[in-house]
């Protein structure tokens, strides 16, 4: 598919690829599709913010071009470096003539000699990647007024080789999980979704979709077993992600049912806090009792 | 396109009815909103308010003001429930209502003259205010202590951050700037030249009892978050009683007693009563677990009077200290007692978690503050 015609077409794709769209996120993508924005994704941990554009690059075929994002992260790696080992040897094997040629610096910095990294990588693809800038907020405020420049034309450029514009943008997702506030000026530019949990019929469904061989009765168990941990004053409350990792380790032990004794030997699949634990282990015949 | 001219009328002054609502909704978003529906079908009500959401709202917290006008602009349905019931509605039974009043912390602000005279007068007696507990202040004395608390310069401390730049005695090569050199020189290996981990403030984030007797010492903190942030700290505030408020964005306006007054609004227990447990409890689970204090200096002003449950505030004290850098906590019972031995139940439950305890009772122990907070690092 090239690009959607509507936000039906669109949450089909979605769906063929694996991935349950509610009408939200999915008009958040369309409308970023069709109006060449950034689209930010805020949300709890492990409720599909960093597949959506997996699965995005899957349907459209485009390459799916991933920024990590973590403190200190700056333009050496985020942009493009200049292959310095490379450079130092080839100056090193220039002879004293060839050295005297006024191209001699051309050469050392021209393409040759440049590492591409992920966002010029993304300028370059164009329409035919998506970006996914992840977890932006681990990144530093530096770093974030340098991506606002980025993302407003698509444009950069390398002092020694000149500007390189996109023809037309690629598809942007940004996530973040909101572990500070981010600039007003990058939610600006974004169109912004907060993805939440689901509610427990469609977390059934995404799970089934997920792991198509494990068994629906299972799942409607652990779903709700998942929602009452929800539920719980946790300090950590499990994803969907959590949910899918539960029952694949469930249906992997050749379980059919969610009973106490089941879920205590599997909680850490979906409990990862010891704190937690504790207070998980106290109730857990609440938890796991019926659908 | 003429003949979207009235839908796009009726996009402005949904615009302009949000903006009324607190939400910064700027011309530009309006105008995104508009081409996102171009796309989409506007006479759905589903796409009207997708589109509204994803274009117009940026943050978490306005998605509720948004669907309040959404609601009232497009289905015409009035909520007839104010603001303040609403709050009271949310706030758990038993707890005190709210008094929304702020003393001004400037009581000549307006009459220029008259200020000035009064910033003469308390100047000469800064050094008797030193060590006079705020309690015992005048309004016009407090006011002037805060003028003298303003050009107190606090600063964090600091970390390494994993971001470079030159240095001379660095540990790592600028192989950068080395190949830069090498080619002035013809290709002949330059000098070394070297990068080093740079330093960087460490966040300050200062939670504040605002209930009851706690409220004056709490304002005197506030003061301190301006000065951290001229430090160029990033700097976090929260309010709490009965229940925890983040008013660091309150705090954007310039003049304290605006910001002041902008978070009392914000803060609906304002002098009610007081939950320390429940509240870092909240704060540990909505934004410490998030990151917001990693590394970061905490610092806490409260009597330790408290009305939870002990095992709750204990928890959340264990949870903060692993999730920040250190904590500083301030009670002003603590006065200028050098053997102080914490007496409240609070106190005592909080105190292994503590690194640094100090009163703020006066304006000398804030300098102690300031001046021991650049080492904690």
């Amino acid at each position: 598919m090239d690009r959607p015609e509507t936000v039906a077409e669109l949450t089909g794709a979605l769906h063929q690829g694996g991935y349950l769209a509610d009408r939200g996120l999915a008009t958040a993508l369309f409308v970023a599709i069709r109006l060449h924005r950034p689209v930010l994704l805020e949300g709890e941990v492990g409720v599909g913010k960093t597949e959506v554009a997996k699965v995005l690059a899957a349907i459209f075929g485009r390459r799916l071009i991933r920024l990590q994002c973590y403190e200190g992260i700056d333009t050496s790696q985020a942009l493009y470096e200049w292959d310095y080992a490379r450079q130092m040897l080839h100056i090193r094997a220039l002879s004293e003539r060839q050295i005297a040629d006024p191209d001699a610096v051309d050469k050392l910095f021209g393409p040759k000699f440049l590492l591409e990294r992920p966002l010029l990588e993304a300028v370059r693809a164009g329409d035919r990647a998506v970006l996914l800038v992840d977890e932006v907020d681990r990144a530093d405020d530096e770093f974030e007024a340098f991506l606002l420049e980025v993302l407003s034309d698509f444009q950069l450029s390398i002092p020694e080789i000149g500007t390189i514009k996109a023809e037309s943008p690629p598809l942007v997702i940004l996530t973040s999980n909101r572990t500070r506030e981010l600039h007003d000026a990058l939610k600006r530019r974004c169109l912004y979704h907060w993805i939440g949990y689901p509610p427990a019929d469609r977390e059934v469904e995404i799970v089934l979709l997920r792991e198509p061989g494990v068994d629906e009765a299972l799942t409607r168990k652990v779903v709700a077993a998942v929602h009452r941990l929800r539920e719980l004053d946790l300090a950590k409350p499990p994803g969907v992600a959590e949910t899918i990792d539960w029952v694949r380790m469930l249906s992997f032990l050749g379980q059919t049912d969610l009973d106490p004794a089941v879920a205590g030997d599997t909680l850490g699949a979906v409990v990862k806090e010891r704190d937690d634990l504790d207070l998980v282990r106290e109730s857990l015949a609440d938890i796991t009792a019926g659908a | 396109m003429p003949e979207h001219a009235p839908l796009v009328g009726l996009l402005v002054r949904f615009g302009r009815e949000l903006r009324a609502a607190g939400l910064a909704v700027g011309s530009g978003d309006v105008i995104t909103y508009a081409a996102a529906l171009a796309e989409l079908d506007p006479s759905d009500l589903a796409d009207l308010y997708w589109a509204g959401r994803t274009t117009l709202v940026t943050k978490r917290d306005e998605i509720a003001a948004y669907d309040r006008v959404f609601r009232r602009f497009f289905l015409g349905a009035e909520d007839v429930v104010p603001e303040v019931l609403r709050h009271s509605a949310e706030a758990p039974a038993g707890t005190s209502q709210a008094v929304l009043v702020v003393p001004a912390t400037d009581p000549a602000s307006g009459e220029q003259q008259g200020e000035e005279a009064l910033l003469g007068l308390m100047a000469s007696d800064a050094d008797a205010l030193r060590h006079k507990a705020f309690a015992a202040c005048t309004p016009a004395e407090l006011a002037a202590v805060r003028r003298i608390m303003a050009r107190i310069r606090l600063t964090p401390p600091r970390r390494r951050t994993r971001r470079t730049a030159p240095d001379r005695a660095g540990a790592a090569l600028d192989l950068r700037r080395m190949v830069r050199e090498s080619m002035r020189m013809h290709g002949e290996p330059a000098e070394l030249y070297w990068r080093a981990r740079q330093a960087r403030l460490r966040p300050l984030i200062l939670i504040l009892d605002v209930s009851g007797s706690m409220a004056d010492y709490s304002r005197n903190l506030l003061q301190f978050a301006y000065s951290a942030k001229r430090a160029a700290a990033r700097v976090e505030v929260f309010c709490f009683g009965t229940r925890l408020t983040r008013v660091t964005r309150e705090l954007d306006h310039r003049r304290p007693d605006d910001a002041l007054a902008h978070a009392a609004r914000t803060v609906f227990d304002w002098e009610g009563g007081t939950r320390i447990g429940g509240s870092l409890d909240s704060f540990v689970r909505q934004w410490g677990r998030r990151g917001l204090c990693r590394g970061g200096i905490v610092v806490i002003c409260s009597d330790g009077l408290d009305r939870g449950d002990p095992a709750v505030l204990a928890a959340a004290m264990e949870r903060l200290s692993r999730l920040s850098h250190r904590i500083v906590w301030m009670n002003p019972h603590k006065g200028t007692d050098r053997a102080f031995r914490p007496s409240t139940l609070g106190m005592m439950v909080a105190a292994p978690h503590v690194d640094l305890l100090l009163s703020g009772h006066d304006l000398s122990s804030l300098e102690e503050l300031a001046a021991l907070l650049p080492a904690l690092g």
